[in-house]
């Protein structure tokens, strides 16, 4: 028996560490292009997972990590490193133009070639093949001809040879194995087309000038590491480093642009400027109280569910029905929220308008938004905080009513007296952990109305429901050709750190780490 | 006690509380709950009944339509806007594998974390608490950044890729949940593993044949709960995912809804109705399951 279980357990330890080392491997193969890239954050990231998961796999005392170090290393990737590449992100430039690393921008302006004056030229045909990839037939002024194909480097070929087929009066050859040669009838209707390919490889890169003459490309910009500058080949103009730019003295610059570090700028823009610090407070105060609002009336709402029907003949079938909201995804309440309260699809409107005359512009108004945010996240939330607040009634004990009872106390008294503050201290850190959710409740304030209506005079678009996290949503994603990561992973930063101050007072309510005994 | 209660003075005053009650007091937590239940009701009952609604334009007035039929339904699955079922089966696939890999994970991981004692078990656990306070979308800019950066080395870890989604939110639900499986696998006596250690099986043949079949209601917890978060996310699908063919569901009516609310007003709310029942027939059967998950930190203190 004992034999026999030793025999599988090294087995399986061969096979974890077999497939343990092609990850690891692989990842190694990443993290080295990553570095020659300069994406320096993610290659220390996996660099950090693959050391912590060769340790766990080669020392026998990290044995009971074996169990879950995949898991940990995505939490590492995918939950630890977002946030420490937050706070990186919120001192970069990082945004439209400036997405690349240096290294990555040197290489792709390198990488753009030009026609020189003067270049050598070459006569030439072209080939396709069936799946549409075109070839060319260079001919030299003196030489053998070349083949030349689109990322490959030229090659030195004999007709006759190779696949190559016999060549015609010119010295071209009449087919080229897996390729059709074009006539030039052909060639005239897709000459633009091909004038756009580029043949061959760097340095060697060919591209047709005319329908007689293809010419050899060089690269059009330079990089000179001793002096940090591009140089432009064709007009010798030198580009300098600005802020993540390459400029040169007249202010001309090149795209595309490189991320680098811009200290506490991003928390100056909003923390320094009287226009942008205002709306940014009004966002944070409306945070505050869509937060406190959803918590305080969806925990009400609970309460009354849990409470007032106790005892009431069918309470079974109103909890039941009152429970329904629950389990229908968030998406889908709020989408059904939205339709319901359009004037033109939903029956709210008419409804209002028959018994009051008019209806709210739930989408339009600020105010009446934000009401109707709150009341859509009510709805979606109170099933939780009913079965929550009944679930801790149940834990109150009898004996504490049964002495008021004694003492000739209400109905109201026992609620307001031993009930509610019973209640609230069982569930203090479930409210404050929803006070937290709701925060950043991204999904009621976006998916019902994106944050909006806008908010008129903003230096960055802002909308009148944005809490702090759809207004990062905003800054990053939706305002068009001018994503701002690096300001919005500042606010981000912000926001971090109301959420450890948030946790810190719910510390003091709750022995938080008590699960870690 | 037993003798105050009893006495004939508070009997009384308990009677009267309760015949001046009775009536008012019924009737008022009647009409409450009534109002209650228009509140909860209406909004699931209209959008049922809208999607049944075959005119393409709703008369505001009438909640249930005269001649209800699945046209809709019909038209959402086979209209050449919008691949609701490729959304559909994809949200279904995403979320199915990352329960598995969540819960093959956090199994695992309780397990060691409740046996095995080891130096950082301690800290380790502390690190997951603090971790687990931030919630995942303040990651967002991040997350798309570094998926952004890792699709130009690997091809499946890029945007628009469901493996880099189902990572995350793997390793976006672990965290709490590997406490909650931790903690039940604490309740089990170790006795029992003890006791088949002995008898020579390996740590592995303990976990697998002796504490994995006591497990299975942490499991089905766990399992429910990763499932309706997972299929049910918006924004992280909503930054990472672009082409209409990679969509999930909830993404996909997300843009159905902005693009073409007025046309296809009754193929989005058929929409809508279809993806709410994969969670609803799983939330069903297993509601017993989803309140011990999420009450769990609440009673217990």
């Amino acid at each position: 028996m004992r034999h026999i279980n030793t025999q599988l357990s090294r087995y399986g330890y061969i096979l974890n560490l077999g497939v343990m080392g092609v990850l690891l491997a692989g990842i190694l193969r990443v993290v080295f292009q990553l570095y020659a890239d300069g994406l320096y954050p993610l290659a220390s990231a996996l660099s950090a997972i693959t050391v912590f998961l060769a340790l766990v796999y080669l020392r026998r005392r990290f044995t009971p990590l074996r169990w879950f170090a995949i898991g940990v290393g995505l939490a590492m990737l995918f939950t630890l490193y977002p946030i420490l590449y937050t706070f990186y992100l919120s001192v970069t430039n990082m945004g439209s133009g400036h997405l690349m690393t240096k290294q990555q921008a040197i290489d792709r302006l390198e990488s753009q070639l030009y026609m020189p004056e003067g270049g050598k030229t070459y006569g030439w045909a072209a080939f396709r093949s069936p799946d549409e990839a075109y070839a060319l037939w260079l001919l030299p002024e003196e030489g053998p001809g070349l083949l030349a194909r689109p990322g490959q480097p030229l090659e030195e070929a004999m007709p006759g040879e190779d696949g190559i087929g016999a060549p015609d009066q010119d010295g071209i050859p009449l087919t080229i194995d897996g390729y059709e040669r074009l006539a030039q009838n052909q060639v005239v209707p897709i000459i633009s087309a091909l004038g756009a390919i580029d043949f061959g490889e760097p340095p060697d890169t060919v591209r047709i000038r005319s329908l007689r003459e293809a010419v050899t490309l060089k690269p059009k910009y330079q990089y000179d590491p001793d002096r940090d500058v591009m140089v432009d080949q064709e007009t010798g103009t030198v580009y300098r480093p600005v802020e993540g730019t390459f400029t040169s003295d007249d202010g001309e610059t090149l795209t595309p642009g490189y991320i680098v570090y811009v200290g506490l700028h991003h928390f100056e823009r909003f923390l320094g400027n009287e226009r942008f610090r205002e709306p940014l407070i009004k966002i944070f105060l409306w945070n505050v109280s869509f937060a406190f609002a959803s918590v305080f009336l969806s925990f009400a709402v609970g309460l009354v569910v849990t409470l007032l029907f106790e005892g009431l003949p069918g309470s079974r079938v109103i909890r039941a029905l009152l429970i329904i909201p629950w389990p229908i995804p968030v998406l889908v309440s709020i989408l059904i929220w939205r339709s319901m309260l359009n004037p033109d699809l939903g029956f709210v409107a008419p409804l209002l308008e028959s018994l009051f005359g008019s209806s709210p512009a739930w989408f339009q108004n600020a105010m009446w938004t934000r009401v109707a945010v709150i009341l859509v996240n009510v709805w979606l939330s109170y099933p939780y905080f009913y079965v929550i607040s009944a679930g801790a009634i149940r834990s109150i004990p009898h004996e504490i009513y049964d002495a008021a009872v004694v003492d000739g106390a209400s109905a109201w008294g026992k609620f307001q007296h031993i009930t509610l503050p019973l209640l609230l201290r069982i569930l203090m850190p479930l409210l404050i952990a929803s006070f937290t959710f709701n925060f950043n409740n991204f999904n009621v304030i976006y998916i019902f109305n994106f944050g909006l209506p806008p908010m008129p005079n903003t230096i960055v678009p802002m909308g009148q429901t944005d809490i702090l996290i759809s207004f990062v949503y905003r800054l990053a994603f939706i305002t068009s050709n001018v994503t701002d990561y690096g300001l919005a992973a500042a606010i981000t930063v912000m926001l971090f750190l109301l959420i450890s101050l948030m946790v810190v007072f719910q510390a003091r309510f709750t022995n938080l780490f008590r699960e870690a005994d | 006690m037993e003798n105050t209660r009893n006495t004939p003075a508070s009997r009384t005053v308990l009677l009267d509380h309760l015949r001046t009650g009775t009536w008012v007091g019924y009737l008022t937590r009647y009409l409450i709950a009534g109002m209650l239940i228009v509140f909860a009701v209406a909004p699931a009952l209209w959008i049922v009944s809208a999607s049944l609604n075959p005119a393409k334009s709703l008369v505001g007035g009438t909640l249930w339509p005269e001649n209800p039929s699945f046209v809709n339904y019909r038209e959402l699955v086979t209209n050449d806007f919008f691949p609701y079922l490729t959304w559909f089966g994809n949200s279904l696939k995403i979320a199915t594998i990352t329960t598995l890999c969540t819960v093959t994970i956090t199994c695992l991981a309780g397990y060691s974390l409740s046996r095995f004692r080891f130096k950082g078990r301690h800290s380790f656990m502390i690190a997951i608490l603090i971790l687990n306070v931030f919630p995942a979308i303040l990651g967002m800019v991040a997350i798309f950044t570094t998926i952004q950066q890792l699709g130009l080395y690997v091809d499946a870890l890029g945007l628009d890729k469901h493996v880099s989604l189902i990572l995350i939110y793997t390793a976006g639900s672990m965290g709490i949940n590997v406490l909650m499986v931790k903690a039940y696998i604490d309740t089990i006596p170790v006795e029992l593993d003890e006791s088949a250690l002995v008898d020579g099986a390996s740590p592995w043949q303990t976990f697998r044949h002796i504490i994995l079949p006591i497990m299975t209601p942490i499991v089905i917890t766990i399992g429910v709960l990763t499932f309706i978060a997972a299929y049910g996310d918006f924004v992280i699908a909503r930054v990472l995912l672009k082409s209409s063919d990679q969509l999930t569901v909830m993404v996909g009516l997300m843009l159905f809804q902005t693009d073409r609310f007025d046309q296809d007003f009754g193929m989005i709310t058929a929409g809508a109705v279809l993806a709410a029942i994969p969670v609803i027939l799983i939330y069903i059967p297993l509601q017993r399951f989803v309140i011990d998950g999420l009450t769990a930190g609440s009673v217990k203190g």
